[in-house]
């Protein structure tokens, strides 16, 4: 084993993160490894003096701190508003969308122009209604005008209209 | 009351289920920025300034981490940006800490364990803040608070193995500046 990669194990070791079987290897190259061993216990000592006691927060922490949050929350006063409007987003895009898929369904699309038989039975509009003024025209030529206009029902525009 | 629920009415504005949150954790983030400052007061500081920046971004918490460990990584981005501003990057010379040191040879036959043991915790920490902060967050995390490989990676946002090569790394840097005052047989700062 070479020192660099027995320097890295030796690490591990001391945050038990090594396997038995690389914990055995590294046994054998520190007993014939001077370096090694010096190093090993240098980094022992390091850690140890670096493990800090713990230590406690000044007292009165929450105190202290409760007063600088009163003092942010009145330094902005829109500050409550803030934290909202991420949530406001999505919840107006939410009612957006619910009024447009609303409408959609609710709301009857433009009137077309339904066919003789549609009328019939879907509004009941009597069929006979539209003839009828041809029947009770007694002028001959008026009659046949209408006849003429009434003939061609797929133009709109020359449809008799009474 | 479990911390989920504290957590859920900290951010509809309970400053009370706050308080409870702060109390849990307040040691934690408070020695955690004493071990990178060295002084009480600014860790004080560092730790009320962490918890603010907390309770005003606690409505964008989501529960993806756990609250400590997101507390734990503002409170370490906020040590962060102390120690860039304060310059702590400077390099301790080695001649410096001899010279800081150099009395200590003299009189360690006189001076008492305990002593010895704060002397030599002052030149690791000496040291220590000569390092880049990411070094020193990194030792910080695990030789100083005694976290695991899976939370300084989950605080730090990295890799587990991120964090191990980086604290190797941090580790080997170290000892390089410390050799001077280590390993040396009968020397000052040997093991007895």
């Amino acid at each position: 084993m070479r020192c660099h990669n027995a320097e890295r194990w030796l690490l591990r070791d001391l945050d038990g993160r090594l396997s038995n079987q690389a914990k055995m290897k590294l046994e054998v190259h520190l007993q014939g490894c001077r370096g090694c061993t010096l190093k090993k216990k240098d980094y022992g000592l390091i850690l140890g003096v670096l493990r800090a006691e713990p230590s406690s927060t000044p007292p009165d922490f929450w105190g202290r701190l409760q007063a600088k949050l009163n003092d942010r929350a009145r330094a902005t006063p829109w500050a409550w508003m803030r934290a909202w409007s991420l949530r406001a987003v999505p919840l107006s895009l939410l009612v957006i969308l619910t009024l447009v898929v609303t409408m959609l369904f609710f709301f009857p699309s433009r009137d077309r122009d339904l066919s003789q038989t549609e009328a019939l039975l879907l509004r009941n509009e009597n069929p006979y209604l539209e003839t009828k003024a041809l029947f009770e025209e007694t002028h001959l030529e008026n009659k046949n005008l209408m006849l003429i206009f009434t003939a061609d029902e797929k133009s709109p525009s020359r449809s008799f209209r009474p | 009351m479990e911390e989920k629920e504290l957590i859920r009415l900290a951010q509809e504005g309970s400053q009370q289920a706050f308080s409870v949150l702060v109390q849990n954790h307040q040691n934690r983030v408070f020695n955690l920025a004493l071990s990178l400052t060295r002084n009480r007061e600014a860790a004080d500081d560092l730790t009320q300034e962490a918890f603010i920046k907390a309770y005003l971004a606690l409505p964008k918490f989501r529960f993806r981490a756990e609250f400590g460990t997101w507390l734990y990584r503002i409170a370490v981005n906020q040590v962060k940006d102390y120690l860039r501003k304060m310059g702590r990057r400077r390099e301790v010379s080695l001649e410096t800490v001899n010279e800081q040191e150099g009395h200590f040879e003299t009189d360690e036959g006189n001076r008492e364990k305990e002593a010895l043991q704060e002397r030599r915790r002052r030149l690791v920490h000496q040291v220590l803040w000569s390092l880049p902060p990411k070094h020193q967050v990194i030792l910080s995390l695990r030789d100083i608070q005694g976290y695991s490989y899976e939370e300084i990676a989950m605080i730090l946002k990295i890799s587990v193995g991120t964090v191990d090569s980086r604290l190797h790394r941090a580790r080997i840097l170290l000892r390089k500046k410390l050799a001077p005052f280590l390993s040396q047989e009968g020397g000052l700062y040997e093991v007895s």
